[in-house]
């Protein structure tokens, strides 16, 4: 075991949807570095850990400790209390999502979609911020596009800019959420590929929600199976996929194989 | 044979006033519209409350009342404005209120998604408004904002009647010193559709000029 602390600690959260109890009492971690795959059926609330991360939802119990921080509360005075908006502005800091339906803004063009938050949250110069910028699109390839619009792009190409958008803010923790779900078949590979390089060349952490289950074999140091709000089975992806324990794990992936997914 | 130019003359005077009249309400109606919409949308209930009284009560009310109100019933209080100040004021807070709705309706159309992705860049609620809602909902505003400023530039008719020198006040004078009725007012009716037909032209060319690139054509 490495002395190492885990760089996300969930402990005990619970989050419902009306009196639709989506995670109850869930405990998780992740070390740093770990790239982390989040698959199970839809409604297993995996995306919703990945959005309660990003304070896109609130929790209605438990603790998550991010970078050694709390995400949701403050200590002040050894008591915990709930985190103003400025806490919550401090923490998102370390971490970054890209979404299923990349969300760019579509009356920026591409290279002002990356260098908005830079200019805007860390008051980077627009020189600094476009050169940076320009680095990333030409990790993602879309460097020829910058002065493109994102309505004239294709699926994978704004999910690509939607990547380096979400790394020019210098994440500890990128978030990935269904990131090629969307996008047609063909498409998929070019999304991929990218995530293989930022894989290979930085030490971000990543969780990864997602129905490419061959990737997220190829991908994961860890996967864990989610459903109805637990974590039903989780382990090394061989052991996941090749010789999954549980009864439930084994049907979904039946099923998956069933609708044509390479394992 | 009466003595026509002259009486022109008299009736583009009283065009620059109504151009003037639209163009200073309409000033006043789209900051009225942004200050009142947005806070329609803010967190805190005061300003909820201040927003939705104001609109209702400008809606509610005739333009008339509020212009007679303005131009006699303020000095009561102390208050003296021109004939001019008087309908600005009553002309930006009146049609200011229907444009605070535009301005909310087009505010709560931006989807969900593009909050989330400013949440998710760490902006801060009024740099995703200032930077990333607004622009995108302005869009959605103009037309219905090109209709408000055809109504304000027809409501101008109505300041005649606290002796503003409008086209519609010079068409009474010549209607009055002729005594004829159908040259005055057909010439005004033309001018009010043409300047009405110029701010239909502008608010379109507006909207295609910032759409360019939203739908993935280049121009």
């Amino acid at each position: 075991m490495s002395a190492t602390a885990p760089i996300i600690k969930i402990d005990g959260i619970s989050k419902s949807f009306g009196s639709f109890k989506v995670l109850d009492g869930l405990s998780m971690q992740v070390m740093p570095r770990e790239k982390l795959a989040l698959i199970g059926p839809s409604g297993s609330g995996k995306t919703t850990i990945l959005r309660i991360l990003m304070t896109l939802e609130r929790i209605d119990g438990g603790h998550i400790q991010v970078d050694g921080e709390q995400l949701y509360h403050m200590e002040r005075n050894g008591q915990l209390l709930p985190a103003y908006e400025r806490h919550l502005a401090k923490m998102r800091q370390k971490i970054g999502m890209v979404f299923q339906l990349f969300n760019l803004f579509p009356h920026k063009s591409v290279i002002d979609n990356v260098t908005l938050a830079p200019m805007l949250t860390k008051g980077m110069p627009r020189a600094a911020a476009e050169k940076r910028a320009m680095d990333l699109l030409e990790m993602v390839g879309m460097a020829d596009k910058a002065k493109a619009m994102p309505a004239q792009l294709s699926g994978g190409q704004k999910q690509r800019v939607a990547i380096a958008r979400a790394l020019a803010l210098q994440p500890k923790i990128m978030l990935f959420d269904e990131v090629t779900s969307a996008l047609d078949p063909e498409l998929v590979e070019e999304v991929l590929n990218v995530l293989w390089r930022l894989c290979a060349e930085t030490d971000m952490t990543m969780l990864l929600v997602t129905h490419e289950m061959g990737f997220a074999h190829d991908f994961a140091d860890r996967v864990l199976f989610f459903d109805r709000g637990k974590i039903v089975e989780e382990g090394k992806p061989d052991e996941i996929f090749r010789h999954p324990k549980q009864e439930r794990t084994q049907g979904f992936l039946k099923k998956i194989i069933a609708a044509g997914h390479r394992v | 044979m009466t003595q026509w130019s002259g009486y022109l003359g008299l009736i583009l005077q009283g065009a620059l006033v109504t151009i003037e009249l639209t163009l200073m309400g309409s000033v006043l109606a789209l900051i009225m519209a942004f200050l009142a919409g947005m806070g329609r949308l803010s967190r805190f209930f005061a300003l909820r409350a201040l927003a939705t009284a104001y609109i209702e009560f400008f809606r509610g009310t005739s333009i008339f009342v509020q212009l007679f109100f303005a131009y006699f019933v303020l000095p009561l209080a102390g208050v003296e404005l021109t004939p001019l100040q008087a309908g600005v004021l009553a002309l930006g807070l009146n049609v200011g209120a229907y444009a605070a709705e535009v301005v909310r309706g087009a505010v709560q159309s931006i989807g969900r998604e593009q909050h989330e992705a400013c949440i998710a860049l760490n902006l801060g609620r009024w740099q995703g408004m200032r930077h990333v809602i607004l622009p995108q909902a302005f869009l959605v505003m103009l037309p219905t904002f090109g209709n408000n400023a055809i109504e304000l530039l027809k409501a101008t008719a109505v300041v005649s009647l606290i002796s503003l020198a409008d086209l519609t006040f010079q068409a009474q004078v010549v209607r009055a010193q002729t005594g004829n009725t159908m040259v005055p007012f057909t010439t005004i009716l033309i001018i009010y559709f043409i300047l009405a037909l110029l701010i239909s032209w502008g608010v379109r060319s507006l909207e295609r000029r910032m759409a360019r690139g939203l739908d993935g054509v280049r121009v």
